[in-house]
């Protein structure tokens, strides 16, 4: 991850969020309503200032369409605006659309009311063509748009505020997606979209104004901001730039980010290490300390393609050998930082589930050693790829191997960068099992990538075509959140990854910054700096 | 002098050809997909081969090397893979902190290790020399991101003296960006001190065994004169060597310094080129080190004919 996520690039952790369903909204995680609470500022906000934001590296470029990296989405949901956005409980809200869509009874016409009266950052009015015009874009050149795409029958204009989105089947995690910060749907004047950006102009809050790639990227506030009038809560709500410049400074090194937080330099630090939490809670005044819970997710993908765990049988002894609970205090040592769980989605959140339960944690080296015996385990090496880039990837690894091991398993550890892996996990002739991680999104089906088609691993069943399709198929948020639990006893019997537990993220904020609210993608409208 | 020229420039151009191939095969040879790296996890094999089409990955190596070599006859160093700007761009942006940072630090290692070095050699054997040559070999030992975060924690952590990293707000002036150099270069100055220490000494502890001191002593020169004209004049030439090779590894040798610094220097550069994968930066940027390296070793070398007369270029 730096970006933010392993997923997208290299960082220390990720942070993910997303909602999740569609017109209905879910609950989110409570942990994760902690995280991003409801906020609106009853406080009169001092105005002006820059933030200094020490992010962790250099985003991949600003067009949130275009990349699934997180920090790309940080920073251009500040310039970028899509029609949906989550709100502080997770649930769908209207950002650039008027309202919520108005769903047909047979669940396949959208019609979408835009907002009048909001502005581009180069001045012209939004109107249903710039709308049209950025969604055929998003479905053309964006990873999460074209798989969008393939469900889609036509988008059109009705009329210059409205827009209408007609499906092929009914799906229903189409407005999480399109609420998605990152791989964003993004709306942009027509007459700017090109299949590479060159003017990043959006309706947000603040504006491009300068970016020094490794040295800064720069907004500042848009005086012409049409905010919405409902009370801030998550991403959703009225946004205002109390401040007049974000300054989003790359710092990869961690130690760096946490003595310039320490030290009265930047205003927040993104994604500390997690050791440093108790250097900042001692620091007294000078810093803030910020846990973010169920901020992501470790998860360990196996080979059921090529190789000896292309047998599922193989892969369920692989999985009862292994103890969760070790792997996360391996990979996060202080416990206030990580929860081993079974069920993918936390505990108050529609998608709570434990189905599948009784394969976590096993940790049963005997019973996995008669589950090999009887699949036909002749002790072939189990290749095991994990990166250092994220330390906790590699210290997972090794008490992985070390519990195969005494299941009886030969294993060969790969511990290669970053990069080598995300080039390696595509051929499966090279692997068996690789470590990476997620951040949390209450959508399943935007993370991990498993979850789609054509990921790593090669996990294309019937049964999870056959599950996917009922899943996705139901509109009906309880309904449909119901049925997730037999989704996650599918890949709990099929083994094509293991969610290993969720852990919590660690940043600081300076005490003069105010307002702040902990976020997966963390956003800086509505905050002010102190006099 | 323009035949050693012409020679010593005909060898550079070879050097850096071989550096050209070098650091493109290893480039090449070092896995990892640019592409992948940068699309994210989102991606698909479909996506991932269109990238490389339209970066000119999917070519035979060969190919990519006759384009990239063609492109350098011409003066271009390439596009970044990553940061969307040529490579020159993203390169020349990065000179300035380099530079200053290499000439700063070079400045206080010459400040603090020619006259201790003197001071060692002059009174060699004394407590003076051994606490000298002691602390010398000390600080070429400190790995420097430790020392780094030392200062930092000191310095801009604990007093607030100074800025704990980075180059300055985006409207800063040139002062003030020196001013984020100064821990850093304090680091490099410091560390590289010890070498200029020992190297001083023992140039002048081999001047000092000269016939033509022992002579310019026996003419009843006074001793600061025999120090300043016939020893320290003569000692200039190794450490004029040294500190010049010193400035020159400088150049792409501040990588853990700006690394912890957080400085958008040269070296910082290369390292989260590698990280990134992207091609044409790590190449663009070590041919450049490469060919600064070259130069200045040409540059001392013309250097040596100014302070030494003895040496005579055409006679080479």
């Amino acid at each position: 991850m730096q970006s933010r996520s392993a997923i997208d690039t290299p960082k220390l952790t990720q942070v993910l969020s997303l909602g999740r369903r569609g017109a209905m909204g879910l609950a989110a995680a409570a942990a994760a309503m902690v995280a991003m609470g409801s906020s609106t500022m009853a406080f009169a906000a001092p105005s002006g200032g820059a933030l200094n934001l020490a992010m962790i590296g250099e985003p991949q470029g600003l067009d949130p369409v275009m990349s699934t990296a997180d920090l790309v989405g940080t920073i251009a949901q500040h310039i970028f605006e899509p029609l949906y956005t989550f709100d502080g409980k997770w649930a769908i809200a209207p950002m650039l659309a008027e309202a919520m869509p108005t769903l047909s009874k047979d669940g396949l016409t959208y019609s979408i009311p835009l907002r009048k009266g909001v502005k581009f950052h180069n001045g012209k009015d939004m109107d249903s063509s710039d709308v049209v015009a950025s969604l055929q874009r998003w479905m053309e050149v964006s990873a999460r748009g074209k798989s969008v795409a393939k469900e889609v029958d036509s988008l059109t204009a009705k009329g210059p505020h409205a827009i209408e989105i007609k499906l092929k089947t009914p799906y229903a995690p189409l407005l999480a997606v399109l609420a998605a910060p990152t791989g964003m749907a993004a709306i942009m004047p027509k007459e700017v979209l090109a299949p590479q950006l060159k003017q990043f102009i959006g309706t947000g809050p603040f504006k491009f104004k300068e970016r020094r790639p490794d040295q800064f990227t720069v907004l500042t506030k848009y005086e012409g901001y049409s905010a919405r009038s409902e009370p801030a809560s998550g991403y959703a709500g009225k946004r205002e730039a109390l401040v007049d410049e974000l300054r989003f400074v790359p710092v990869p090194n961690a130690n760096t980010r946490v003595e310039g937080a320490m030290s009265g330099q930047f205003h927040y630090s993104d994604l500390l290490p997690v050791e440093s939490l108790g250097r900042l809670e001692k620091a007294g005044n000078a810093v803030v300390p910020i846990v973010t819970k169920n901020f992501g997710f470790p998860y360990i993908v196996f080979n059921t393609k090529e190789g000896v765990l292309a047998s599922q049988a193989l892969r369920q002894a692989a999985h009862t050998a292994m103890g969760e609970g070790e792997l996360m205090a391996a990979g996060f040592g202080d416990a206030r930082l990580f929860t081993p769980e079974p069920n993918f989605f936390p505990k108050g959140t529609p998608f709570f589930s434990e189905a599948g339960a009784k394969f976590y944690n096993q940790r049963n080296p005997q019973l996995a050693k008669d589950q090999a015996a009887k699949a036909g385990y002749k002790g072939e090496p189990i290749r095991i790829m994990a990166s250092r880039q994220y330390e906790f990837h590699y210290n997972m690894a090794l008490v992985y191997a070390e519990q195969l091991k005494k299941a009886g398993f030969k294993t060969e550890l790969q511990v290669v960068d970053w990069a080598t892996l995300v080039q390696r996990r595509n051929d499966a002739k090279l692997w068996d099992v690789y470590f990476t991680h997620s951040g949390f999104f209450p959508e399943p089906m935007l993370t991990p990538p498993q979850m789609g088609d054509g990921a790593p691993g090669g996990w294309e069943t019937e049964t999870k075509k056959k599950a996917l399709a009922a899943f996705n198929g139901e509109v009906n948020p309880q309904k449909r959140a119901a049925m997730w639990g037999s989704v996650q006893q599918l890949i709990y019997e099929e083994v094509p990854f293991v969610e290993v537990g969720k852990f919590n993220s660690v940043s600081a904020r300076a005490p003069k910054l105010q307002g702040y609210q902990p976020a997966f993608w963390p956003y800086f409208w509505n905050t002010s700096l102190a006099k | 002098m323009f035949r050693f020229l012409l020679n010593r420039l005909l060898g550079a151009a070879v050097v850096l050809a071989l550096v050209a191939v070098f650091v493109f095969a290893l480039t090449r040879m070092a896995s990892g997909d640019p592409v992948a790296l940068l699309l994210g996890d989102q991606a698909t094999a479909q996506d991932i081969a269109q990238a490389r089409e339209q970066y000119g990955l999917d070519k035979p190596l060969p190919t990519q090397f006759a384009l990239w070599v063609g492109e350098l006859l011409k003066g271009n160093l390439g596009q970044s893979l990553f940061l969307q700007q040529p490579v020159s761009q993203a390169i020349a942006e990065r000179l300035e902190p380099t530079l200053t940072l290499a000439l700063m630090a070079v400045l206080i290692a010459a400040l603090i290790g020619v006259p201790c070095g003197m001071v060692a050699a002059i009174w060699r054997g004394s407590p003076a020399d051994q606490v000298l040559s002691t602390i010398a070999m000390l600080g070429a030992s400190i790995p420097s991101f430790w020392f780094g975060l030392i200062l930092i924690q000191v310095f801009a952590v604990q007093l607030g003296w100074f800025p704990a990293s980075g180059y300055g707000d985006p409207d800063s002036t040139f002062g003030q960006r020196v001013q984020h150099l100064l821990l850093p270069a304090i680091v490099l100055g410091v560390l590289n001190s010890a070498l200029i220490i020992r190297f001083t000494r023992a140039s002048l502890l081999d001047i000092l065994g000269e016939d033509y001191v022992r002579t310019a002593r026996a003419k009843g020169l006074p001793e600061r004169v025999v120090m300043i004209k016939h020893v320290l004049r003569n000692a200039l030439v190794p450490i004029i060597t040294v500190l010049g090779l010193t400035l020159a590894l400088m150049i792409g040798g501040t990588v853990v310094t700006e690394t912890v610094f957080n400085l958008p220097g040269v070296g910082n550069l290369v390292v989260r080129g590698v990280l990134r994968r992207d091609y044409p930066v790590i190449q663009g940027t070590l041919l450049m080190i490469a060919a600064v390296y070259v130069f200045i070793n040409l540059a001392i070398d013309l250097l040596y004919t100014l302070v030494d007369p003895r040496i005579r270029l055409e006679k080479k």
